[in-house]
């Protein structure tokens, strides 16, 4: 399999504290992968050094099956980004803004243009941007990372400060590009609804190691509901239901049962009252992506 | 590259003021001589009998102090640019090496300080030929004071470039260059070593050009360590 992203063990270290420890991140061409993690999870320095802007105390970067290290400028010149406040330049317009970065990238000033009407910007090109509001300046920074037509764009909690109005606009564009032009696209969060309205792929980090990895189905699996009992004489009830080869478990004096087709539940609580026990209630228990994500992140810290 | 990253450097300093401050150091140095001749003429002439001689040690008295005033706020501007959003990022992140980043900025201002060199000869021609001082202008002596200066104080500008651009915090370039300028305004009792010293001229063996020369050696020194650290840094 061909990784547009790829890293190997990479290790930041700031002195004592260890930002990101052993990190592996597999990209796949034209995906959309989410990079989700509480704030401080390292998310935003792993991107640093994807981009090259901190160099690695470990571990190896390979972009585009390139080493970073010893490609690094043939490598950005496929590369767009946004790290995390937009960076800008007050005292110019926003054409002037993007002109300064269209200089350096060396593509035609008609890009200018469109980039700007990409992010709907063009009425306001030739206003400073000092003026502008948050949103704006966001929306000029992904202008400023799609100058060059990248074939990989890393955006950095792109939608942050933004109002819905803002976050559904940058999302829709969001999902639109990798259809349109193949590109794949490296977004971070930490707002785990964010990815899992755009996100193909989605990657969790929490003190700076990767803990999941994989498509968001794979995600939506573990969210899946869980039937919970509560019977009379909890214990012994899970007891006569592993019995009779019914899969549950048991945790706090409630019954979770596996199974949760309409056929197994009902064979479940048939079984309970044909053993006698007082069912008191059958509840329906849906686990949200969120919970999941608090979840594993909570996990990872009580370690 | 670096032609496409000094143009990029250009745009960005639009409606900064870069130009016009490049105009005020060299005329305020020869308007405090249209004051200072304005008020004093017959007396200043009796001075000396070499009148044009006279006129530019008047001029060259304040040319060290404007140059240093000048580096400090010509860089620390320069580094606001990148550092008031902290568009380093930004700027680091596109096709570029952090070599010529550097030096692109380091090029601006010399651009911009030997412009202001150039005026400073201009403007101080201009003045001497309208006071009337004789009628040999000494051409080669004004050029030396226009320009030594200049070369004097790269280690300056050098210093001046690498502090404002890898400190996090903006004072700590002022203060240093405040205290630079306080150097060069006591020059007198400095010992020769010192940096500050250079742009006025002045060493024990009375010979301008080993301040020159110093100048653009350690300036290229004081560059090239500047520049290694600025690569090695991580962005913030």
């Amino acid at each position: 399999m061909e990784y547009v992203v790829q890293t190997e063990n990479l290790s930041k270290r700031f002195g004592k504290e260890e930002a990101v420890a052993g990190l592996n991140m597999k990209i796949k061409k034209g995906e959309i992968y989410g990079f989700l993690g509480p704030n401080g999870a390292g998310k935003t320095t792993t991107i640093r050094m994807l981009l090259g802007l901190m160099k690695s105390t470990s571990g190896r970067i390979h972009i585009f099956q390139k080493d970073l290290r010893l490609e690094r400028r043939d490598i950005l010149k496929r590369v767009g980004s946004l790290v995390e406040n937009p960076s800008y330049y007050p005292h110019l317009t926003a054409y002037e803004n993007l002109e300064a970065l269209r200089k350096i990238l060396g593509v035609p000033k008609t890009r200018i243009n469109e980039v700007l009407e990409i992010v709907r910007l063009q009425d306001v090109a030739n206003k400073k941007v000092k003026g502008f509001s948050l949103g704006m300046k966001q929306r000029l920074g992904i202008a400023a990372s799609l100058l060059n037509n990248p074939e990989l764009l890393i955006l950095d909690e792109p939608t942050n400060g933004l109002d819905p109005s803002g976050i559904i606009e940058i999302r829709n564009l969001i999902k639109r590009l990798p259809a349109e032009t193949g590109m794949t696209i490296l977004i971070s969060s930490h707002l785990l609804s964010e990815i899992d309205q755009m996100a193909t792929t989605v990657g969790i980090v929490t003190k700076g190691k990767m803990i999941f990895q994989d498509s968001i189905e794979a995600l939506r699996m573990y969210a899946q509901q869980r039937i919970l009992l509560k019977v009379s004489d909890s214990k012994l009830a899970w007891r006569s239901l592993l019995g009779k080869g019914i899969n549950a478990d048991w945790q706090d004096e409630i019954i979770l049962l596996t199974e949760h087709s309409n056929e197994g539940v009902a064979k479940a609580v048939q079984s309970l009252v044909q053993e006698g026990f007082s069912i008191y209630r059958v509840e329906e228990e849906k686990r949200s992506l969120e919970e999941i994500f608090l979840q594993m992140t909570m996990e990872e810290k009580a370690v | 590259m670096i032609g496409k990253l000094l143009r990029a450097d250009f745009l960005k300093i639009k409606r900064k003021g870069f130009w016009f401050l490049t105009f005020l150091g060299p005329f305020g140095v020869v308007a405090l001589q249209m004051v200072n001749y304005g008020v004093r003429k017959d007396y200043l002439l009796k001075q000396s009998e070499d009148d044009w001689g006279y006129y530019l040690l008047n001029v060259s008295s304040f040319t060290p102090l404007a140059l240093a005033l000048g580096i400090v706020i010509l860089t620390s501007f320069m580094a606001s640019i990148e550092n008031e959003t902290n568009s380093w990022k930004q700027l680091i992140s596109l096709p570029v090496s952090k070599m010529n980043v550097y030096l692109s900025k380091f090029t601006v201002l010399a651009f911009f300080l030997f412009l202001s060199s150039v005026l400073l000869m201009v403007f101080t021609i201009a003045f001497g030929v309208f006071l009337d001082l004789g009628e040999q202008t000494p051409f080669v002596e004004i050029v030396k004071y226009s320009f030594y200066p200049y070369f004097a104080a790269l280690p300056i500008l050098a210093l001046q470039l690498w502090i404002a651009t890898v400190s996090q915090n903006q004072g700590i370039p002022i203060t240093i260059g405040v205290l630079g300028v306080i150097f060069v305004y006591s020059a007198m009792v400095l010992p020769d070593w010192m940096i500050w010293k250079w742009p006025t001229l002045t060493n024990e063996w009375n010979e301008p050009m080993i301040n020159v020369l110093l100048g653009i050696g350690v300036g290229i020194l004081l560059y090239i360590a500047g520049m290694i650290d600025f690569t090695r840094r991580d962005v913030k």
